[in-house]
């Protein structure tokens, strides 16, 4: 069942496109994330549905009703906000009856519904506290059950983990998922980690630039991108533009060049039809990648370059190994529990080979605008975006 | 080990500095709260120990009457101006208001202009008017200077509002006045005390605006205790200049005391 | 113009609310505004008036005269806000000498002992004026207890003469405004990083190198605040000079309240002299803050 849909939202600051255009819907019950790096539009896509920005066109629906003009206080949405807002002057207690006192319910009522709430996330020793006096944890929880005590249709989550620690945010990831099964209504997520956006969601729009790029499960997007953008802001990925100089079946060849001159072949599968010259650009995810000595003894189906490793890097599960083949840099992961094919650790400036399925590549019906960028997305633009994704609670 | 004994040096000579200062600031203080039990008309030597000016002071209708004009006005003056200070502290939060910089001009020239120009100024608005001076006219001086202080202290307070908590507010269905009255206010509310215990400070403080504006038979306590050591009878002004300033210790203790009830209770 | 059509939805809307939220702030800071135009603005016009008309015993006759800004650029006027002008500037400077190694002594105390020292600064701060002049005059005084400390000792014969003169004015003046200078120093020294004078030191600096290199440049802030504080009040003292100096030399404030306050009244005149005291405050302002304005940009280029 559909619970909200949006329709051709839009809105500008002072001439900014922060949405453009954006429809969609989500179903009743599920935990659906908007992730895009900042500045994307997730954010006031978000506040748009809470009713803090009036949009500029578009509508917004929840079940049937049309609330694009009803100011928040109307409407049967809440919100959990990225520093959670809880009232310094009030209690715990008070906190969490504030939407209760505003709809005039009966005292008993209202004591007997906090104290249920406050057991649903096992606080009920801390009424009395006020906020100051609690943990970072500990307030996330109280804001949660704040909003969720009036019953919403709808909850809101923007940023709700980024002032906490990693390991209290892994612990509140997954106490956000027991809570939203156990009240079971539509949960809206706003993020820049896909690591929060990956575990946690139902589905996941990726934005950027005030659009919806690819929206869908987790996997499909982070196994098939729909864009350069969804390619690289999702994990990690190599990207190889190419031509198409043969299309066989199961597969097409492509023509990419390597930077120095020269030209690699490599096979790939594909997902939609492509035609002879056409310009690709191949994601090529680095853990799908094996390296080693030696060639592989079985090439049906695989590709296999060479190239000399340049750096690498531990990072306790896995090794990340950076291999040059002719001016192209390649990531590639390696777990350590594999067994090695060679008896001694692979070493810098060592000839290696990489290998990897035809179809653990994936083609974007896409080019980087300009070879130069390609380039930097291959090298450091890569690094750059990885490196913001991996440290995003930054101030 | 050179370096060590020039820095010892250095913040010696500051601890030095610092007890210099303290002694200057106190030694004029504790010689006039120990004179003020002394028990002689002139101020030479000590003549044995005496509470009787203090009782002289009880005893003093005009020093009641000083005092109770005192109260009247700083009182008066706190109250207005506080309240005209909350309204436009909450007015100048919009930071696109129109009337932002002419306000902002009229809050601030008064602090850095001499306090006597005011007082010369309201003197003659007051003869061209041809109102009769008096407790009016020193009421709406003191309100004219206390609005500088009241409007800025409580703005700085705003300026650390929170604004999300208002959105928080709304989100959970609280409407515009629920939430003023619910949320913003009481956070206001130790900045709005801070500025009226300001207020007041300077209002009984006063003595130039005062001086110009009260006509003859208005006396504030300063107008009083200035007149009297102008005219030579000091007798009193030791034991009511102690008792002033453990009123201004009893403030300050009280700021002190109210700060933090008002930490802990917001 | 793909923007142009909801532009123009959404700037009607956004308008609407601005306008609605700036006529609110109107409303709100009306009460306050027009008490300040009627009571601060009007009454400088009044001021201007009268400068130009000329004085009565009592009052003053609505005749135009220049008379009052003749006099005022009579020599006996010249010296007089020179008077003023010496005595502000001497109270500025020793409130600085004075007022610096306090401020730096309590920015340096630890954080428990800090709000304490600041307290016994602010004591005397929230004490009456006229309490604080009144007990050093009974500590100057002819038969006061210095005099009194300094004969039994032995050190002296005759009671010092320093009541009633300039002395004890510039003395009362800095015991009076030297908070203002304390507290806006403290304020800036609070939030030094003192490792930067560890590094400097570190460096190769000595102690006092760095102090004028390092503490000094960084502490102009506080000490621009709290010469204005100091400075501009002390131009315009009455009570001060009133009550501890004598009636030779007279300073500006106290030749403008009699101007005002005894007969025969000059009213002209000590509008005259409040303009020329509130343009030079003015034109003081201007150059501070533009020098002040210079400087910022130096220091960050």
């Amino acid at each position: 069942m559909e619970e909200i849909r949006i329709e051709n939202l839009t809105k500008d600051f002072d001439g900014f496109l922060a949405v453009d255009d954006v429809s969609l819907s989500i179903n009743s019950g599920e935990l659906f994330s908007f992730l895009g790096p900042s500045g994307c539009g997730k954010t006031t896509l978000l506040r748009m549905i809470a009713g803090f920005e009036i949009p500029a066109k578009g509508k917004i629906l929840i079940g049937n009703t049309d609330i694009t003009d009803l100011p928040p206080y109307k409407r049967q949405v809440n919100t959990i906000f990225q520093n959670y807002s809880l009232f310094p002057h009030m209690t715990v207690f008070d906190n969490v009856a504030f939407g209760l006192r505003i709809r005039k319910t009966p005292k008993l009522q209202i004591i007997e519904r906090v104290k249920e709430m406050l057991s649903l996330v096992k606080m009920e020793d801390q009424a009395n506290k006020y906020p100051d006096q609690i943990s970072g944890g500990q307030k996330q929880r109280i804001a949660i059950v704040r909003a969720l005590i009036n019953q919403p249709k709808v909850l809101l989550l923007d940023e709700p983990l980024a002032a906490l620690d990693l390991k209290l945010r892994q612990h509140m990831l997954i106490e956000l998922m027991n809570i939203h099964d156990a009240v079971g209504i539509t949960f809206i997520y706003v993020t820049h980690d896909q690591g929060e956006a990956m575990s946690i969601s139902d589905r996941v729009a990726v934005m950027n630039h005030g659009k919806i790029v690819q929206s869908g499960p987790p996997d499909d997007i982070y196994e098939r991108p729909a864009s350069i953008f969804s390619a690289y802001f999702i994990g990690e990925t190599n990207l190889i533009t190419g031509e198409v100089i043969g299309i066989e079946e199961n597969y097409v060849q492509l023509k990419c060049p390597d930077g120095a001159g020269n030209s690699l072949e490599l096979d790939s599968t594909f997902n939609f039809p492509p035609y002879l010259g056409q310009e690709l650009t191949l994601s090529l995810r680095p853990e799908k990648i094996a390296i080693s000595r030696s060639k592989p003894r079985y090439q049906d189906d695989i590709n296999v370059l060479k190239g000399t490793i340049e750096d690498i890097l531990y990072l306790g599960s896995h090794t990340q190994y950076i291999v040059r083949v002719g001016a192209l840099k390649f990531r590639v992961f390696s777990q350590h529990k594999r067994v090695y094919f060679d008896d001694k650790a692979l070493d810098w400036d060592e000839p290696v080979w990489l290998f990897w399925h035809d179809t653990d590549s994936w083609l974007i019906n896409q080019i980087p605008e300009n070879v130069l960028s390609f380039n930097e997305l291959a090298d450091g633009g890569v690094n750059h975006y990885q490196r913001s994704s991996k440290r995003p609670y930054q101030a | 080990m050179k370096r060590l004994n020039i820095s010892r040096f250095y913040q010696g000579m500051n601890l030095t500095a610092f007890s210099l200062v303290m002694v200057f600031l106190y030694i004029p203080i504790l010689i006039l709260i120990i004179f003020s039990f002394n028990n002689a008309k002139i101020i030479t030597g000590w003549r044995g120990f005496t509470l009787k000016y203090y009782f002289q002071l009880f005893e003093n209708d005009t020093i009641k009457e000083a005092f109770r004009n005192t109260m009247v006005i700083a009182g008066l003056s706190t109250f207005i101006s506080t309240v005209l200070g909350v309204l436009t502290a909450l007015g100048m939060e919009n930071k696109k208001f129109s009337g932002r910089k002419l306000m902002s001009a009229l809050i601030y020239v008064p602090l850095v202009i001499p306090d006597i120009l005011m007082g010369v100024s309201l003197a003659l608005l007051f003869n061209f008017t041809r109102v009769n001076t008096g407790m009016f006219t020193v009421l709406i001086a003191h309100i004219t200077f206390c609005i500088s202080y009241t409007v800025i202290v409580i703005q700085s307070r705003l300026e650390g509002f929170n604004y999300s908590l208002v959105e928080a507010a709304m989100d959970l269905g609280a409407r515009p006045a629920y939430i003023f009255w619910k949320i913003k206010f009481p956070l206001m509310l130790p900045g709005i005390i801070a500025a009226a215990l300001l207020a007041f400070t300077l209002s009984i403080d006063d003595f130039i605006i005062t001086f110009f504006t009260s006509g003859r038979g208005f006396d504030t306590l300063p107008i009083y205790v200035e007149g009297t050591i102008r005219r030579g009878t000091i007798t009193t002004i030791n034991s009511l200049s102690t008792l002033m300033i453990g009123f201004t210790l009893f403030l300050v203790v009280i700021t002190k005391r109210l700060r933090k009830i008002l930490i802990s209770t917001i | 113009m793909r923007n142009g059509n909801y532009n123009q939805t959404l700037n009607a809307g956004a308008q609407k609310t601005q306008s609605r939220r700036n006529l609110m702030s109107w409303l709100l800071t009306a009460p306050a505004l027009i008490w300040l135009i009627l009571f601060f603005l009007v009454p400088y016009f009044i001021v201007v008036i009268y400068s130009f008309l000329t004085p009565d015993i009592y009052d003053v006759q609505f005749e135009f005269s220049l008379e009052a800004y003749r006099q005022a650029l009579n020599l006996q006027y010249l010296s007089t806000f020179f008077q003023s002008f010496r005595l502000a500037a001497l109270t500025t400077l020793l409130c600085i000498l004075l007022g610096f190694p306090v401020a730096y002594y309590i920015a340096r105390a630890k954080d428990k002992v800090k709000n304490t020292l600041l307290v016994f600064i602010i004591i005397p701060f929230w004490t009456n004026l006229i309490i604080r002049i009144f007990s050093w005059r009974i500590f100057l005084s002819y038969n006061g207890v210095l005099n009194d400390l300094l004969m039994r000792s032995g050190l002296i014969n005759q009671p010092l003469e320093i009541m009633r003169t300039d002395l004890a004015v510039l003395l009362v003046m800095v015991y009076v405004y030297l908070p203002y200078m304390i507290l806006p120093l403290y304020s800036v020294l609070e939030k030094l990083d003192f490792t930067l004078l560890h590094a400097a030191m570190d460096l190769g600096a000595n102690e006092i190198k760095a102090f004028f290199r390092i503490t000094l440049p960084l502490a102009a802030e506080g000490i621009f605040a709290g010469s204005l504080l100091v400075f501009i009040p002390a131009l315009g003292a009455y009570l001060i000079p009133q009550l501890v100096g004598n009636q030779r030399s007279l300073y500006l404030g106290q030749v403008i309240t009699y101007k005002i306050k005894n007969i025969p009244r000059n009213w002209p005149m000590a509008s005259a002299l409040s303009l020329t005291l509130l343009v030079f405050v003015a034109i003081l302002l201007v150059a501070l803050f533009a020098l002040y304005k210079r400087s910022k940009k130096l220091r960050r280029v």
